[in-house]
């Protein structure tokens, strides 16, 4: 049974709503990612913020990119955060000091930053259609591998680059460790 | 609200907003990394609501997106394996800690 | 002579570089190139004053004008090198290069066991070549280089004997207050240009009248301050007596012949301009005749001979510029010439002296040295009477021309002060005499062997300096006002005399002339028999002889009245310590507060830019704390700044 475009009784469309709830979610679980002491959970409510952008996406006619959100950011980079966390864990509790101490300064500037953005933004008039578009895959592919090959390549060898500059960087020093094998 | 292209504007503006709040404030360095992906997909998040809004920029605007995340992956590895190795010279991943090109 | 008269001044200049660039090593001989050239210069000088003196050989009426070349050529400024030959010059001529080779020969003996000598003779030169450009000079910028030019070779000659920490104090002293003078000598020449637009001392005189009288007042007093300053008259007179410090020669040549003539040559030079300010003329008659009583009041309580001499100059400077005062133009010179004579006479006399007995200057150990230095003795002896003025010699004739001048000009206190001075010249000298050659012998005992008389390049000059000295008067002065003298420099003052209105009466021997030469015949008689009476005398041909009675001296000098008074002379009326408190103690107090104030704010100020950015700079050090998170702030910060100037530029 096909639902309506708004909630019954209530007026508010399903839409705004879907969105005024996946806002809510990804805004509360970045704020947690920037203000909770231990950084474990940090990490966690960061791949709920990548989740609910996954939402955003789909909403915005782009399954496409929300499924590369989901594949690359939740299931690569939250996991190589969280290895990251592991290995770089002290041996004592989480410090008590969460902020440094330009933690003022900074969240003025970010107040500044937000403000300043969100100034712009309302003040100009954009070129939109007033309605989401859906974006057909097929065309991405067909934009991105004529106009835009060289960027693709460019970002293959780039992450190539990365794979490799990683690995070395994050290596052990030979002998250094006892037990070890180069 | 959800048809308005300036509500997903105001949403990425803000994402970035926290996201800056917590480079500058935060003192794990794995910390200001996550930050920092933070502002990235708030860019992703604009570049995906104009694609969505705009008419001409439908496609270019997804496979701009694709190749912001293929490089943010990128980054993020090679940040955090440097972040690593300092580790591994300094013994925390608090950033207060590293001054030594301090005068 | 248009070759001869550039040779005058050429011939020691050339000596100078000579002995200058030879002269080391030249040793026991380096006196010759120096000698010959002011005997040369000597000879050239006689041919040009004959022929300036009787018209003759070329020299008209008028002057001899020789321009060798333009010097300065600027637009709006001209300068040229030129020189200038009249009746004036050629007196001057005869005293400086007379007196000038009387000296260099003199200094062969004087100097001969000095390792220095070349450069004695090499300055003696230099100042020859500097006092006969100023003499011949046509522009008044020459004229001021030939008297900065003196000033120099005054103060090398004065320190001479520089290892002596006196000696190079004294021409220090010399050149710093004479230095003093000479400004006021370079605004007057300023102030001539300024008014009068040329510098050629015959075309400044035949426009002088047009010039406004304050002006005439300036240009003449600030002239006047110049020759104060060279000729050593009050409030310069300092440098003078220090001067002694040089060797004697110097003394003979410059500071009694020559370079203190300058400022005498110089006003009268330039007596149109004077004539022009009858006011500035009574000033140069005060201190003229002031410095004249100061002086002589010194000379009575000095003990050093040369010192004596030296006030002696002093007191007859004073006399000379008391004459250019009242308007005696001739009988200025007439004692310039004479003066020079037996001063120059008098001083080598005195080097003598002290060459005899082995270096002491000290009147107080000599005494009794008649018999034993006889030449030395007899020429000393005329110069006193030549300078006491006792007729018929050339002093009197010289003194008594300025008194009568003074008395028929209306400057009667003038004349009586200048009625005084001579009494105590006569005294001063008669003393001098006294202490040094007659009575008993004080000197020490162990140089009282070697006392003998000097070589024969050191007497001749002497002797011959002796014979001006009795016979100038009588041949060129008499019969007085209408001698000789007279005749040749009338057409140079007798346009000045003309406008100042005064007439020169005719002498009249029997009339106030004769009983103003017979009053100060008298006086001057008085003072010498005072001085026979208190410090001895011993002339055998003339049947005198008298016991010094030094002890009486002391008895009269201890009354209170004269107490006081020989107090000040011996300290010289405090003016030494009046320049002393005013000008080190204070000046250094001055020059202290100045020196506090350049070393504590400006160099504070200069220094303090300094230490300001190297604390700017520490301060800012701490911007690099080498954290991220900082710099990461700043880049936030840059980012909302320029994104507030974006704004801010596109609303408008």
């Amino acid at each position: 049974m096909p639902i309506g475009d708004s909630i019954p009784f209530v007026g508010i469309r399903w839409d705004d709503l879907l969105f005024v709830m996946l806002a809510a979610t990804l805004l509360v679980s970045a704020l947690l990612v920037v203000t909770l002491r231990d950084i474990i959970r940090c990490g966690l409510s960061l791949t709920v913020s990548f989740a609910s952008l996954a939402g955003i996406y789909v909403m915005l006619g782009n399954p496409l990119i929300a499924a590369t959100q989901v594949l690359v950011y939740i299931g690569a980079i939250s996991v190589l955060i969280l290895f990251a966390i592991m290995l770089t864990q002290t041996k004592n509790a989480p410090s008590k000091l969460v902020f440094q101490t330009q933690v003022l300064v900074a969240a003025v500037a970010a107040v500044f930053i937000g403000g300043v953005i969100i100034a712009t933004i309302l003040t100009t008039t954009w070129p939109s259609g007033g309605q989401r578009l859906w974006t057909a895959t097929a065309d991405v592919a067909h934009l991105l591998f004529h106009d835009y090959v060289l960027p693709f390549e460019a970002v293959s060898v780039l992450l190539t680059a990365a794979v490799v500059g990683g690995v070395y960087l994050a290596r052990r020093e030979i002998g250094k460790n006892e037990g070890d094998k180069p | 609200m959800s048809n308005s292209l300036d509500s997903y504007l105001v949403l990425s503006a803000l994402l970035f907003a926290v996201g800056s709040f917590g480079f500058l404030a935060r003192r794990n360095a794995i910390s200001m990394l996550m930050s920092i992906e933070l502002m990235i997909n708030a860019v992703n998040l604009t570049i995906v609501a104009f694609g969505a809004f705009v008419e001409p920029l439908k496609t270019h605007a997804a496979v701009i997106a694709l190749i912001v995340i293929a490089v943010a992956a990128a980054e993020a590895t090679v940040g955090l394996a440097i972040i690593i190795a300092i580790y591994r010279n300094k013994k925390t991943p608090l950033v207060d800690e590293y001054d030594a090109m301090s005068q | 002579m248009n070759f001869l008269i550039p040779l005058i001044p050429l011939l020691p200049l050339a000596g100078f570089a000579l002995t200058g660039l030879l002269g080391r090593g030249m040793g026991r001989e380096s006196h010759r190139i120096a000698v010959w050239a002011v005997v040369a210069s000597w000879i050239v000088a006689m041919i040009v004053v004959v022929g300036a003196l009787t018209h003759s050989l070329g020299f008209g009426p008028g002057g001899f004008g020789v321009t060798l070349w333009n010097w300065i050529p600027a637009t709006g400024f001209d300068a040229e090198m030129g020189f200038y030959v009249d009746a004036l010059t050629a007196c001057l001529l005869i005293v400086v290069t007379t007196i000038g080779m009387l000296v260099h020969i003199y200094s062969i003996g004087y100097m001969a066991h000095d390792d220095g000598k070349w450069r004695f003779f090499a300055y003696l030169n230099l100042f020859m070549f500097s006092m006969l450009v100023l003499v011949l000079a046509d522009n008044l910028l020459l004229v001021f280089a030939g008297w900065e030019l003196v000033g120099l070779s005054s103060y090398l000659l004065i320190g001479f004997w520089f290892p002596r920490r006196s000696a190079a104090e004294a021409a220090k002293k010399a050149f710093l207050v004479n230095r003093v003078g000479d400004m006021g000598f370079a605004l007057g020449i300023m102030a001539v240009w300024t008014q009068l637009g040329t510098l050629n001392l015959q075309q400044v005189f035949a426009k002088i009248a047009t010039v406004p009288h304050e002006w005439q007042i300036a240009i003449a007093l600030l002239i006047f301050c110049g020759a104060v300053g060279k000729s050593a008259q009050f409030p310069l007179h300092v440098w003078l007596p220090d001067a002694m410090e040089g060797p004697t020669p110097v003394s003979a040549l410059i500071h009694a012949a020559t370079m203190v003539n300058a400022g005498v040559y110089l006003v009268a030079r330039c007596n149109p301009i004077f004539g022009t300010a009858p006011e500035v003329m009574a000033i140069v008659a005060a201190i003229g005749i002031f410095t004249a009583i100061l002086a002589a009041s010194i000379a009575f309580t000095q003990t050093d001979i040369k010192r004596v001499l030296a006030y002696s100059t002093l007191s007859q400077l004073g006399y000379m510029f008391a004459a250019l005062g009242v308007g005696a133009w001739t009988a200025a010179i007439f004692h310039l010439m004479s003066h020079g004579f037996f001063k120059g006479l008098l001083f080598l006399g005195s080097g003598s002296v002290i060459h005899s007995v082995d270096g002491e200057q000290d009147m107080r150990k000599m005494g009794g040295l008649a018999k034993k230095i006889p030449i030395t003795y007899a020429t000393m002896l005329i110069g006193s009477v030549a300078i006491a003025g006792v007729p018929p010699l050339a002093g009197f004739f010289s003194k008594d021309e300025i008194l009568g001048g003074a008395f028929k000009n209306g400057f009667l206190w003038v004349w009586g002060i200048g009625f005084v001075v001579a009494g105590m010249t006569a005294f001063y000298m008669f003393r001098l005499m006294g202490m040094t050659f007659w009575g008993e012998s004080r000197v020490d005992p162990e140089k009282e062997h070697h006392i003998h008389e000097s070589p024969r390049t050191m007497t001749r000059p002497l002797v011959l300096l002796a014979i001006p000295a009795v016979f100038l008067g009588m041949v060129i002065g008499f019969p007085p006002e209408s001698g000789l003298l007279h005749q040749w420099l009338a057409p140079i003052f007798e346009h000045t005399i003309a406008a100042s209105g005064r007439t020169e009466a005719a002498y009249t021997f029997f009339g106030i002339d004769g009983a103003l030469a017979v009053v100060t015949t008298a006086l001057v008689a008085g003072a010498i028999v005072v001085a026979w009476r208190l410090f001895g005398v011993n002339i055998p041909a003339l049947g005198l002889n008298a016991e010094p009675r030094l002890d009486r001296v002391r008895e009269i000098s201890k009354q209170p009245a004269m107490a006081a008074l020989y107090r000040g002379s011996s300290h010289k009326w405090w003016f030494d310590d009046l320049n002393n408190l005013l000008f080190v103690v204070w000046g250094g107090k001055l020059a202290a507060a100045v020196f506090w104030f350049d070393r504590t704010i400006i160099d504070g100020t200069v220094n303090g830019i300094g230490t300001v950015t190297t604390g700017a700079g520490t301060a800012l050090r701490r911007v690099q704390t080498g954290r991220v998170q900082n710099y990461a702030l700043g880049i936030a910060f840059g980012l909302i700044a320029m994104a507030v100037g974006y704004i801010l530029i596109a609303v408008r």
